[in-house]
């Protein structure tokens, strides 16, 4: 690319293995990183990227294997030892104290922060080291005050504050609008230039193709494969990622929809601190209609939906399911009525996680027979109706009396999106379904959604997933906090457009 | 190389041999621990064993004693056992349980002797529920609908009620108080009508009260529509939420339960043994140690039986030491070792330690969760 990396070796991992649960996640990993590359590190979920890059930080250790940085064989105890050894990463859950302002989040943990805080330092250097990769940040601004892709920024500046040579970022697309990642993309290779190494993790072929010098994929824990980028074919990745060619679900266009199923008028919610989160939202959904939200999150997409579920009051507006008015009703009535939800947080709100996979089924379902005769719970009506969920939506790990939360992202999202099916919802809401699953766990959610949507189902799909939204959608609203900023038919949608509307820059008339 | 020596990792399906087998092995290391320290002291811990395994088991009325010790326990134990499942720490079991003989002899003394016992004796133990729920509830509605905290506040009722007990005995003539001994006060005997008929020895028939109530918890708790929701509340209150539960209401009935269990202990001391209101005989934070056992058990309802009564035969052989010289507060310490290695043994309920190059047993294996948990 722009400029080619050195032959010297700032990192490489030999044989390193390293298991959760008695699972490999690295199993005899090699992974080479010269000075000066962006280097790719390529997989699916679950395919052990997160973990490489956790043990070369130093917060996990390997069970087995060796580290070498810079020629030398090293073990790094914790995060702090990596990072003096000039290794840092960004994790995709922030590491930073949301109370403290970006200064104070720079100098926790540096090595020159005394006893006495040097504010005005610290603010100056800051906003020069903002200005140089052009990731301009206020060093005043408290954290929370921060958009999730300022707060990321802050995490990098941190990381080039302490003048990292190493710096690890993972998923760092996730969280940003197109827009956003383009800038990325350009700090990172300005960060190469000045002979910094740089990982970059990442699923999206796209992505790896635009901004890494070489890729190393890995698949279910091992290193498939490491290659030049420009010498890789993009289909030649996908396989190698995958193991297979596959062609993920999508849905069929259709051209006449059913009845008004779900309509919203003007809704507005109160967000957590009081101010209004969604402010004036309208939208019709029909039977057998998939209408997507995009946005980047924190625009008002949790509110949106506990809206419209009964988990919060709306503070105006109307929702009307099937001819009547739900606006006010309880969570319960919103259930009784055949409204389906599943959550984005499977395991802190969607499942009961210390419960067993039958009782999970039974979560909504248990008031009536066959669950219950009159006060009494029927223990083989869970039983039985369990092993048919599971047996029918394909379940994996379940075993009597194991705790839920011990399946994989893929069966915990299968089994909350086959109870929610098994209610025979008139609407469906979903936040994010396939977030962090495998491919074959997508393409099975995936085929579900659509199936519902065939059966007459009005789904609302939240998500913050372009492709799954262009895949699954027929009809897309751009959200920008808490309104609606643009509105599509899937056909006319693209991830540019939608990625300049979901960043609040334009604002199209709604059609 | 960086191989390390030891994997300590969660277990995923924990095996009824799991279960049951380490905290018998923490019993039996609390044992082994006291008798070094026994033995440290001077004394033969084989003596001071056996004669404790005398005292408790080793006569027809030994056993008798043991079984009124764990009457009240069975019921403090299932008290603290049903708020901690859900969550809701009530440390005031002993307030509750005093609460409870409060209302109970104050019920039986009201009422006198006019009532025939098969109306009296439920009539009893109910007061000394409700005695225990009311009490319970000063704590439990500022915690549903403030969010107080309840540890402090449940803490701090139990010394209200223990000094509200000894002020109704030594600091003032209330009707709890017998009036015709002038010499040191005491309670005023509740009427003969009001008491359990003893069975065995000085044993009533409340130690099967105690364990009806306890079996009728745990059927309520694991098989009743109710106690379903309960414990979806227990394991996440925002899935709870989510499901349509109304978890503020859950958590109020399961703490005021609580209290009500507490104080039919209470009740039924009162109404057994006791038969007053008698400081003496209740204020031996039998409320703090149904906690202990509450944790023993592991919370459950059943296996709080057998502990108790375990408990209990402790309580029972602490008399008996003073006869070859060793001090009562053995068995206290016994209790303290028995928690700390119950607590402890936790740990190895939940997560197993292996060699790294020996991979786990087919059977315990389970799905990894490779999925980070995002905030909500």
């Amino acid at each position: 690319m722009t400029q080619a990396p050195t032959d010297t070796l700032a990192v490489e991992l030999c044989g390193v293995d390293k298991s959760f649960y008695g699972v490999k996640a690295n199993d005899n990993v090699d992974f080479k990183l010269a000075q000066g590359e962006v280097h790719a590190l390529l997989g699916e979920n679950g395919a052990g990227k997160s973990t490489l890059c956790s043990i070369l930080a130093g917060l996990y250790r390997p069970d087995a294997g060796d580290v070498f940085f810079e020629g030398e064989e090293v073990t790094f105890k914790n995060p702090k030892e990596a990072l003096a050894s000039g290794v840092g990463m960004v994790y995709q859950h922030f590491r930073l104290v949301s109370n403290l302002t970006v200064a104070e989040n720079f100098a926790l943990g540096h090595p020159d922060t005394g006893v006495r805080l040097n504010q005005k330092e610290i603010h100056k250097a800051a906003r020069e080291l903002g200005e140089k990769y052009d990731l301009p940040i206020d060093p005043a601004a408290r954290i929370w005050q921060l958009s999730v892709g300022e707060q990321q920024r802050v995490e990098i500046l941190k990381l080039l504050y302490r003048n990292v040579k190493i710096l690890i970022l993972d998923e760092p697309t996730a969280v940003l609008t197109p827009q956003e990642g383009q800038a990325l993309f350009k700090t990172m290779r300005q960060m190469a230039a000045e002979g910094r190494s740089v990982i970059f993790v990442s699923h999206k072929l796209d992505e790896v193709k635009q901004v890494s010098d070489r890729v190393t994929v890995l698949r279910n824990g091992k290193t498939v494969g490491g290659v030049a980028t420009a010498d890789a074919d993009t289909r030649e990745l996908a396989r190698m990622m995958v193991g297979r060619d596959l062609v993920l679900p999508t849905r069929d266009t259709v051209e006449d929809f059913g009845d008004v199923m779900l309509s919203v008028k003007d809704l507005h919610v109160p967000g957590d601190r009081g101010l209004e989160a969604v402010r004036g939202m309208s939208f019709d959904i029909r039977e057998g209609e998939v209408i997507g939200i995009a946005g980047v999150s924190g625009n008002g997409q949790r509110e949106l939906a506990y809206g419209l579920v009964g988990l919060r009051k709306p503070s105006a507006g109307s929702v009307v399911l099937d001819g009547a008015d739900i606006t006010n009703n309880t969570v319960l009535e919103h259930i009784d009525a055949h409204q389906g939800y599943v959550p984005q947080s499977r395991l802190g709100m969607g499942l009961a996680p210390g419960l067993t996979t039958d009782e999970n089924l039974a979560l909504k379902a248990y008031r009536s027979p066959p669950y219950s005769k009159g006060r009494r719970l029927v223990a083989s009506a869970f039983r039985d109706e369990g092993d048919r969920i599971v047996d029918e939506y394909d379940i994996r790990g379940v075993r009597p009396g194991l705790p839920i939360r011990l399946l994989s992202g893929g069966n915990l999202q299968k089994a909350l999106v086959a109870r929610e099916i098994e209610l025979e919802p008139k609407v469906l809401i979903l936040r994010s379904p396939t977030r962090g699953l495998d491919v074959g766990a997508t393409e099975q959610v995936r085929n579900l959604i659509l199936k519902e949507r065939a059966r007459g189902v009005a789904t609302l799909l939240i998500s913050e997933d372009l492709d799954e939204l262009l895949a699954l959608s027929d009809r897309l609203l751009v959200i920008f906090e808490g309104e609606i900023v643009g509105e599509m038919p899937a056909e006319e949608a693209t991830a540019e457009r939608l990625g300049l509307l979901m960043s609040g820059q334009v604002e199209e008339a709604s059609a | 190389m960086t191989k390390r020596r030891f994997i300590v990792e969660p277990r995923g399906l924990v095996s009824w041999k799991v279960r049951l087998g380490v905290p018998v092995a923490s019993v039996l290391a609390a044992f082994i621990v006291a008798g070094i320290f026994l033995f440290l002291t001077g004394v033969n811990p084989i003596e001071v064993y056996s004669e404790m395994l005398d005292a408790a088991f080793g006569s027809p009325r030994g056993i008798s004693e043991t079984l009124i010790s764990a009457t009240p326990l069975i019921l403090t134990g299932v008290a603290a056992a049903i708020a901690f499942k859900m969550l809701v720490w009530n440390i005031g079991g002993e307030g509750q349980f005093i609460l409870g003989a409060i209302v109970a002899s104050g019920v039986a003394i009201w009422l006198g002797d006019g009532v025939p016992s098969i109306l009296m004796i439920p009539i009893v133990i109910v007061a000394g529920g409700l005695g225990g729920a009311m009490w319970a509830s000063i704590a439990a509605i500022p915690r549903v609908y403030l969010g107080t905290n309840e540890i402090i506040t449940t803490l701090m009722l139990n010394f209200i009620a223990l000094a509200l007990m000894n002020f109704l005995i030594f600091g003032s003539s209330s009707p709890w108080r017998d009036p015709e001994v002038s010499t040191f006060p005491q309670g005023r005997p509740i009427p003969e009508s009001a008491r359990i008929p003893e069975i065995f020895f000085r044993l009533t028939g409340g130690i099967f009260i105690a364990i009806a109530l306890a079996v009728f918890a745990w059927y309520l708790i694991g098989k009743t529509r109710w106690g379903f929701a309960v414990r979806i509340v227990g394991d996440s209150s925002d899935t709870a939420r989510y499901a349509g539960i109304g978890v503020a209401r859950k958590i109020l009935t399961v703490f005021l339960l609580s209290g009500a269990y507490a104080g039919f202990a209470g009740g039924l001391f009162v109404a057994g043994p006791v038969g007053a209101l008698d400081p003496r005989s209740l204020d031996l934070g039998l409320g703090f140690t149904g906690i202990i056992v509450a944790a023993l058990a592991g919370l459950h309802l059943i296996a709080i039986i057998p502990v108790a009564i375990l408990m209990g035969a402790l309580n029972n052989a602490g008399p008996s030491l003073q006869a070859i010289g060793v001090p009562t507060a053995t068995v206290t310490m016994l209790q303290g070792a028995i928690l700390i290695f119950a607590v402890a043994g936790e740990f190895f309920i939940n997560n197993r330690i292996r060699r790294p190059d020996i991979e786990p047993d087919e059977e315990s294996e389970v799905t990894p969760v490779l999925e980070e948990v995002e905030p909500a």
